[in-house]
């Protein structure tokens, strides 16, 4: 589990350095893996069967293959594929991420001292703080799609461990909210393009009264 | 016996009107009217006959909510039964103009206002209470935006809704306030509420906004004079008359069931805000020169009166408490009825000028009387009625007013303070009652004598059978409960339940007792004897001719033409230059060319009186909201990112305060 937690601090280090959007998808897809190794291995910690495997393997086919597809099917109909346009520099986004990663080693520290899964704890709730400075400091859509999915992935991550398994209907609940959301955000995307030539968010200021 | 359930049906079928085709729009039209004309009646009848024998109605019950009526509520029953009736017939004529124009449509909300109103006032519980409140608002709401293609009316009906929106709120809060300190949310569990102090004080001054707002007291009556005109005439009259009432209603069943003990400075409140309201309202009223205008501040003007005997009142239980209050209030009853009567006449006259001319312009009528004699003899009876002239109701309620306030300067407990009050009620009842007879001389002159300002008079034409017979009706109502005004007190002192040896309307003579001096109003014996000299001095002077020569007018020698005649701005000029302080009247005269062989010049004026209140309150609060606003725009500057920004400084700062302050 401790490797986990450094590959998976890792990842998500390695996600703030990123510009290209297709070794940015693919790197989701290797974080998702990730957690849905985190959840087999909960799953088997606590007796396996039907329940204890489900959920990993549900997060392999939607966060892992799926979600990661549908994108790159986005990003294959893009021409201008990175993320050059971004008017904050990468290494700002990795001192956020950095910055995060004490603060929430810092709450955790202070809100449950001495916790059996610390490490785990602090590393979703860095993963929900990179998410959302990813989707802040990120004005391409897709980079912003990858900070939500990040952020997702932490929530899971933070009520897997806490709650050693969260209730059946939930879980399938959570994907199919994922899921859904993801359908939109690419369906958005395509328009964004169509309508803008591009999938800057910044565009979208126009929009306002 | 449940004479009530087949009047709501009635409504309800009215209302159901709206589901007829379009080519039936013209039967439509007279089922709904006669349909709320029908059920009107029995609402009146029944409500006439639980008053009458001093009994209440115990109706539906069903679950928390409940149907009720007692002697407090009965009284607003008749009133609005018998103006529906009125109003309805008035209808039959009147709404036809709108053939083509959502005719359904508006008989069907016309049902569902009346519906609405009756249901506030059968309302045994503070949820149905609110919920036919509400829907009250929305159908008068609904009638004012009838007209929805003229801006004007768009913004007052829209205006209205605001406003009103928020004295559904206030009242909603002081609702919600009292059942916190009671066991349910029926009025008669409301009535055993533990409120004390500083929470009773909360749940007064809520309700009493609320309820002034409804009622058009003088800081929120700024809807009012835009939504009376913008309205069709038959809706105006019906809200003016009764939907103004039923904040009186609300206002007294608080303060009688559920704040029993009153502060102070709370009757002082209601007593001032009404004098003020009497005063501005009168005020205004005196410089419109839109018809229906002048009846929207007149309107206001009225409550103010009725408000102010109110407080009154309060003021006498509160200092003696003694039964003495109980002239105040009975004042404040009648002349909401009596308002309710002559308010809806003035309405239909004014409608009925509307219909025979086309306009609503002051200025532009003159000589009016010899097309519409009808209308123009209801007119000068209402008119009377409203400048509180003897020998009509008007008369009756602010001389009971006044005898309020004369028991409240004589109480011996009373202190300095006190005669104060009622030394500045006196004046300003005494200057309010001028004005409005001048407001009326002036309503009724311009409008009905003199010579004609414009061609719409020529074309003018007496207005329909139902529209003559609802004013006659309303006339002779006038004037029935101005000479002979006991049964109506009789009734009122059923509703409040007072004793009467405290007041003596028996038979024809109005007596009032109290501080061990009398004060006896006898309009019928006042009637008799005018009457009497009246046709000497015909008979003996003006019948055989006596000092009658007809002339032309002496015009140094020209011509008089029209337009030398008192116009109505200029017949208020003197009112307006006494209180300029008050008025600050914008005067603009522009020189427009210099073309005319003569005189030189030909000019424009332009006369603006702004409300104070707009002016003083409501400008400076928009303004000041659209600083905030415009600060607010800088904070959602259309970015998404922003946005997240906001999302995750919130979580970060929330998670560092849990950690530090765990």
């Amino acid at each position: 589990m401790e490797y986990l937690v450094v590959a998976l601090l890792f990842i998500v280090l390695l996600q703030t350095r990123i510009m290209d959007l297709r070794r940015g998808i693919i790197c989701l897809s290797v974080q998702s893996a990730l957690i849905a190794a985190a959840c087999l291995i909960v799953g088997t910690a606590h007796g396996g069967g039907l329940h204890g495997f489900l959920p990993g393997v549900l997060t392999i086919l939607v966060k892992v293959i799926f979600i990661p597809y549908a994108i790159l099917r986005v990003v294959r109909q893009l021409t201008d594929e990175r993320e050059i346009i971004s008017d904050i520099n990468v290494n700002y986004s990795t001192a956020v991420a950095a910055g995060s990663l004490c603060l929430s080693y810092m709450v955790f520290d202070s809100l449950l001292p001495s916790v059996e899964e610390r490490d785990i704890l602090a590393s979703s709730m860095f993963m929900i703080m990179t998410g959302l400075a990813l989707i802040v400091m990120r004005s391409r859509a897709i980079m912003q799609m990858i900070g939500l999915i990040t952020l997702e992935n932490g929530i899971y991550l933070f009520g897997l461990i806490m709650t050693e398994g969260l209730p059946m209907i939930i879980e399938l609940g959570i994907f199919l909210d994922v899921l859904i959301a993801v359908v939109i955000l690419v369906i958005l995307t395509s328009r964004l393009r169509l309508s803008f030539k591009t999938t800057d968010t910044n565009v979208l200021k126009k929009l306002k009264g | 016996m449940d004479l009530f359930y087949a009047a709501i049906l009635c409504y309800c079928l009215g209302v159901v009107t709206l589901a007829l085709p379009r080519k039936l729009q013209a039967k439509a039209h007279y089922v709904a009217n006669i349909l709320s004309a029908v059920g009107s009646g029995l609402v009146l009848w029944e409500a006439g006959r639980l008053l009458l024998n001093n009994d209440s109605w115990l109706g539906l019950r069903w679950g928390a909510y409940s149907l009720v009526c007692d002697g407090w509520s009965a009284i607003f029953l008749v009133m609005t039964g018998l103006a529906g009736v009125i109003t309805s017939i008035y209808a039959l004529d009147y709404a036809k103009a709108y053939f083509g124009h959502r005719l359904r449509f508006l008989g069907s909300m016309w049902n569902m206002f009346l519906l609405s109103m009756v249901l506030v006032l059968l309302a045994g519980d503070a949820l149905s209470f609110l919920l036919f409140w509400e829907i009250m608002a929305v159908a008068s709401f609904m009638l004012v935006n009838h007209e929805a293609e003229i801006k004007t009316t768009w913004n007052a009906a829209y205006q209205y809704f605001v406003m009103t929106s928020i004295g559904t709120a206030a009242i909603m809060i002081a609702f919600l306030l009292t059942s916190t300190a009671s066991a349910s949310f029926s009025f008669t569990d409301l009535a055993q509420n533990t409120l004390t102090g500083g929470w009773a004080t909360a749940v007064f001054v809520t309700a009493f906004i609320g309820f002034a707002l409804k009622a058009g007291l003088v800081p929120l009556h700024v809807w009012l004079p835009n939504a009376h005109p913008a309205a069709p005439s038959h809706v105006s009259a019906l809200m003016s008359g009764v939907m103004l009432k039923i904040a009186l209603y609300g206002f007294g069943r608080f303060m009688f069931d559920f704040l029993p003990v009153w502060n102070y400075w709370w009757a002082v409140l209601v007593m001032v805000l009404g004098l003020l309201s009497a005063f501005l309202g009168v005020l205004y009223a005196q410089m419109e020169t839109d018809i229906k205008r002048i009846l929207a501040y007149s309107s206001v003007e009225n409550m103010g009166i009725i408000f102010a005997a109110f407080g009154c009142g309060m003021l006498l239980k509160v200092v003696t408490d003694s039964n003495w209050c109980q002239i105040a209030f009975l004042a404040a009853l009648l002349h909401a009825c009596n308002h309710s009567i002559m308010k809806v006449l003035m309405f239909m006259s004014a409608g009925s000028i509307m219909h025979g001319t086309g306009s609503k312009n002051l200025e532009l009528f003159g000589g009016l009387a010899r097309k519409m004699p009808t209308t123009a003899l209801c007119t000068f009876i209402g008119s009377m009625a409203l400048a509180a002239l003897p020998l009509t109701n008007g008369f009756v309620g602010e001389w009971m007013a006044l005898q309020g306030f004369i028991t409240l300067s004589h109480q011996g407990a009373a202190g300095q303070d006190i005669r104060l009050l009622s030394a500045l009620a006196f004046i300003l009842l005494g200057l309010t009652g001028a004005l409005a007879l001048g407001c009326f001389v002036r309503f009724f002159g311009i409008t009905f004598l003199g010579r004609a300002r414009s061609e719409l008079v020529g074309r003018a034409h007496e207005s329909g059978i139902f529209m003559r017979t609802a004013m006659c009706c309303s006339s002779i109502l006038v004037l029935a409960l101005g000479i002979y005004p006991a049964p109506l007190i009789k009734l009122l002192c059923n509703s409040l339940h007072i004793s009467e040896y405290l007041i003596l309307g028996n038979n024809e003579r109005l007596l009032w007792g109290g501080s061990g001096s009398f004060a006896s109003y006898n309009a019928l014996l006042l009637f008799v004897l005018l009457a009497v000299l009246g046709s000497i001095v015909y008979f003996l002077v003006i019948a055989r001719g006596k000092f009658v020569r007809r002339e032309i007018t002496w015009n140094c020698g020209t011509i008089p033409t029209a337009r030398q005649q008192y116009s109505a701005t200029g017949f208020s000029k003197p009112v307006r230059r006494g209180f300029d302080y008050l008025l600050k009247p914008k005067r603009q005269v522009t020189y427009v060319r210099k073309d005319h062989s003569y005189f030189g010049r030909l000019m424009s004026y332009k006369l603006e009186i702004p409300d104070m209140v707009t002016e003083l309150l409501y400008i400076p609060l928009q303004q000041h909201f659209v600083r905030i606003s415009a600060f607010l725009r800088r904070m959602q500057q259309g970015s998404v990112r922003l946005y997240v920004s906001y999302v995750m400084a919130a979580m970060v700062l929330a998670l560092v305060w849990g950690a530090i302050y765990k």
